[in-house]
């Protein structure tokens, strides 16, 4: 049984037929074909699928797309079109953030949401609110500065 | 002067980009019209024939077993050391299984979900046999057989014995006698495994996506085990998320994937879950040491005594045997110390579980467990500072190079000044002093180190006395200045993480003054680049850096005698910079001019000169032992004493590998390695029933360490440069892994020391820390 849907992704409206078990990740890397978002335990454990729905972060390999009908959901690809986001990729790139970029997506989406609550939050509440992303490459140093330094020029920015 | 973009500069990373927009593009994100997704059947016991394997009807075309490719040969990795008793593994199962997880048959369908769902409506029946989960138990004489033809299961027992260690234990006055065990545990990359194969009619060939570290090598290994000429065989490492070691062999799936491709007329995919990738990638370590270790009364080692269990799994793989495993542990056991006693006997062991096989560090974390805890405890023995212990026993700078009790050749360094620093930047001091009042929480502070040195980019002649059958001892590089005096490095070498599309570019810098934005570095495909070996063993960035080099100057001497055609000048007066080349009066020509020249108006060149300005260089350090890179590590602990939890509050490394070509990528590569010695330490184990049943599937019961877990890491480096490697590189990117798990049992058995509580086995779980000291004080 197929049930027809409609999930605004990134602006776009996309609108198909899915299965019970579709989940969004698949939705997302299959029918919006934008492959950004990772599937990296398909458990809800990793974090590496990590999208915004309706504003929230949420983990798409465990969210069932049928559930879905009718949400906004804002995934990696869209970032760059976002203040926070826009200033948090330049800020992974310089403080060497990321390494072999597979959880990278899920961080960025969790980082935004990060930076979104916290104008300013220090190390510990970082470190705190990535415990649900798993990097297995950066051993989260330069993810942490990558947030603080972000953080800085967020915050810079509004001073001007 | 310009600014550095060169050698030492931590130039940004070109790589970074795609994967900030989302626009990585990883084996899974491929998108290839009429692709169909593979599912496999896998078998859910631990050993057992095969009695029967029934399909519903209606999947036949869909679904294959071994009767399918009877002339897929079996994965033998026969190494040239006597006494190795080689497996037969099937890719798929054939008559028997040996671990849970092992293929047994493989479903084709349009979508991941349909395939999943004819392999789940396969049954297979099985004539169940004990499982051997033990390596002690495995080698008991009634122990039932993994493989019918060998008389134990065993793959290989070997010994040293070097001075005279009977002698030292019937005088030494101080004996620690300890067993040390690293349990089962795997490297676990973010992305699994990955392949999409399909027959590319044009072209005559087999295409093969897959997610590994080392193309050229699948290539070879593919042709050798399917009825197909290599030329006909294209292998592309697209983006790889991670591999640490788990993609440094040629797996069953991928052989399968390629027979697929073959016989199909789409292409397919095989996207591994995680719960596959837990039960048939390759896991690692699995040590069992027991050790006598004699010293005198100041606490210098006089001679190590090892008995050495490795549980090697079900069988060995390609093209490695899990022997490295072994062997190597053997060797660095005696570390960075200077002792000339050491006997050691060790056993590969046959048991029902997934094949071991590298993972960051490759035995060493082992090795480097059982020595740094025996430093600690030769300390306590004889009342000293552990630090101190360490110092006095270690190679000093003035005997380098040194050759060790196992053979190894210390290249240079000064390994005692890396314990002196490191203790300085986790200020021991100011430790001791905060351990003489209680902590306000009731927890219990204390401090360890541990050092090691790390073999790096070793040469062909390592890997002969090694044994292995095939040899990675070069990189390869093309270097081709384009018309437009644009560069492309056409590389052997894979990068997945590491930044060698960063680092090499920095390389051609350095050689020829071209703007790293306008060089592209190819990677990870066999059709493009030379043959390369690919990135494990810490050699990629000496390995391939020196061939880039290498194919750099070549071109460079091509390009000068153009530019001192057009300069009117002698070609050693040209010098490169600012992707220009410059003659003695202060005229230049552009490399665009340069590349023009080679190209589109070859009447530019000096008479009687061949056009294009390309070069293919191969590279293998000087010293076929490789560059020992050293470290020392320390970390601070909290312990819980009620409840056995360990908290990391303060770490700190210091390194010497050498010149440092783009010191950030390096303290990337020294956080993350540690970050997985953490893990090893602390929280990772894959243990299995006593029925061969794996526990540990999900990451709810496979705990990685996340970023409350991983503290604050200080590094500080050290620079020995080395004359056997280009600009005095070492190999670095194993290293972090291989401390954590000594540094924080010896800060553990620091903090309990008032109970004499020790952790020696890893990971030191709450539940594990608990029993130690529960045991420590039974016995007051
Ligand atoms: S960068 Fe590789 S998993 Fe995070």
């Amino acid at each position: 049984m197929k049930k027809f849907i409609t999930i605004n992704v990134n602006g776009q409206d996309v609108e198909c037929a899915v299965e019970g078990r579709t989940t969004l990740g698949d939705f997302i890397r299959n029918e919006a074909k934008l492959t950004g978002t990772h599937l990296g335990c398909e458990h809800g454990v990793c974090g590496a699928c990590t999208v915004l729905v309706d504003g929230r972060p949420m983990r798409s390999c465990i969210t069932f797309a049928a559930s879905l009908d009718g949400a906004h959901v804002t995934t990696t690809e869209k970032l760059g079109q976002d203040r926070i986001g826009a200033v948090l990729r330049e800020a992974f790139h310089e403080a060497h953030g990321l390494q072999c970029g597979f959880c990278t997506p899920g961080m960025l989406v969790t980082c935004r949401d990060i930076l979104a609550r916290h104008k300013n939050p220090s190390e510990e509440t970082i470190r705190y609110e990535l415990s649900g992303n798993i990097c297995r490459c950066t051993g989260y140093m330069n993810i942490v500065a990558a947030v603080k330094l972000a953080a800085q020029r967020l915050n810079s920015d509004e001073v001007k | 002067m310009s600014k550095n973009l060169g050698v030492g500069a931590s130039l940004l990373r070109k790589e970074d980009k795609r994967h900030l927009a989302g626009r990585g593009e990883f084996t899974s994100d491929l998108d290839i019209p009429g692709t169909w997704e593979v599912a496999f059947v896998r078998s859910p016991i631990a050993h057992g024939k095969i009695l029967e394997i029934e399909a519903p009807a209606g999947f036949s075309g869909h679904f294959f077993t071994h009767d399918d490719f009877p002339d897929i040969k079996p994965i033998r990795s026969i190494p040239e050391t006597p006494g190795f008793r080689p497996s037969s593994y099937h890719c798929f199962a054939k008559d028997k299984v040996r671990f849970v997880g092992e293929v047994v048959a493989v479903c084709v369908a349009p979508t991941r979900g349909e395939a999943e769902d004819m392999a789940q409506a396969c049954f297979v029946e099985y004539e169940e046999l004990p499982a051997v989960v033990d390596s002690l138990q495995a080698l008991e004489p009634d122990t039932v057989l993994l493989h019918d033809d060998w008389e134990k299961n065993s793959f290989i027992e070997t010994s040293l014995d070097v001075g005279d260690i009977d002698a030292v234990s019937a005088s030494a006055p101080i004996v620690i006698e300890r067993e040390f065990r690293m349990n089962r545990h795997s490297g676990v990359p973010m992305e699994g495994r990955a392949v999409l194969t399909y027959w590319d009619h044009r072209l005559d060939e087999l295409v093969v996506y897959s997610s590994t570290q080392f193309p050229h090598q699948i290539r070879a290994g593919l042709a050798q085990h399917l009825d197909i000429q290599e030329r006909q065989m294209h292998v592309i490492a697209p983006d790889v998320g991670g591999g640490f070691g788990i993609k440094n062999i040629l797996y069953p799936e991928e052989i399968i994937l390629s027979a697929l491709g073959m016989k199909l007329d789409h292409p397919v995919r095989w996207v591994e879950d995680r719960r596959e990738h837990f039960v048939s990638a390759i896991h690692a370590r699995e040590h069992l040491h027991r050790i006598k270790a004699y010293a005198d009364r100041e606490g210098r080692i006089l001679g190590v005594d090892a008995d050495v269990y490795v549980d090697a799994g079900a069988y060995s793989h390609w093209p490695n045997s899990p022997f490295m495993e072994t062997g190597m542990v053997m060797k660095n056991i005696p570390g960075p110390y200077d002792f000339r006693n050491y006997r050691a006997r060790s056993h590969t062991v046959a048991t029902n579980k997934p094949p071991i096989g590298p993972y960051r560090g490759v035995s060493r974390p082992a090795a480097c467990f059982t020595i740094e805890r025996i430093i600690d405890e030769i300390a306590h023995a004889v009342g000293k500072e552990p630090f101190e212990v360490r110092m006095m026993n270690m190679v000093k700078k003035d005997q380098m190079p040194y050759r060790t009790v196992t053979d190894l050749l210390y290249d240079g360094g000064d390994y005692g000044e890396c314990v002196r620093q490191t203790k300085e930047l986790i200020d021991l001091e100011a430790v001791r002093e905060r351990q003489k009042a209680p902590e306000a929480d009731g927890r219990l502070i204390g401090v360890g180190f541990a050092s090691f040195t790390e073999q790096t980019a070793h040469g062909c002649g390592e890997w002969v006395t090694r044994g292995v059958h095939v040899i990675p001892g070069f990189e390869s590089c093309t270097a081709r200045l384009m018309t437009d005096g644009s560069l492309h490095l056409l590389v052997g070498i894979q990068s997945h993480g590491q930044g060698l599309e960063t680092s090499l570019a920095q390389v051609a810098n350095q050689e020829l003054g071209i703007d790293p934005d306008r060089v592209s570095v190819r990677h990870g495909d066999t059709s493009i680049s030379p043959f390369g070996m690919g990135t494990f063993a810490s050699r990629s960035m000496v390995m391939a850096g020196g061939a880039v080099a290498r194919a750099c100057r070549t071109i460079k001497a091509k390009m000068a005698e153009i530019a001192a055609h057009m300069l009117q000048c002698k070609p050693d007066q040209v010098s490169f910079s600012d992707g220009a080349l410059h003659g003695p009066t202060g005229a230049s020509v552009t490399l665009e001019q340069i590349g023009h020249a080679g190209y589109l108006r070859q009447d530019g060149l000096p008479s009687g000169m061949d056009p294009m300005i390309e070069a293919v260089e191969t590279y293998e350090p000087n010293i076929a032992t490789g560059v020992f890179c050293y470290s020392t590590q320390a970390a601070v602990v909290a312990v819980t004493p009620e409840t056995g939890a360990v908290e990391i509050i303060d770490y700190a490394v210091v390194e010497d590998a050498g010149t440092l070509v783009n010191p950030m990528i390096v303290d990337g590569q020294i956080h993350g390695g540690v970050a997985q010695g953490i893990g090893t330490a602390l929280f990772e184990e894959i243990p299995y029933s006593d029925e061969g049943q794996p526990l540990a599937t999900t990451f709810a019961d496979y705990i990685m360490p996340g970023a409350a877990e991983v503290p604050h890491i200080k590094i500080g480096h050290m620079c020995t440069p080395t004359e056997h490697t280009e600009y005095g590189m070492k190999g670095m990117g194993e290293g972090g892994a291989i401390s954590p798990p000594a540094a924080i049992a010896n800060a553990i058995r620091d903090a309990l020391s008032q109970t004499g509580a020790e952790l020696n086995e890893t990971p030191m779980t709450p539940r594990r820390v608990k029993a130690a000291i529960d045991a420590a004080q039974s016995k007051v």
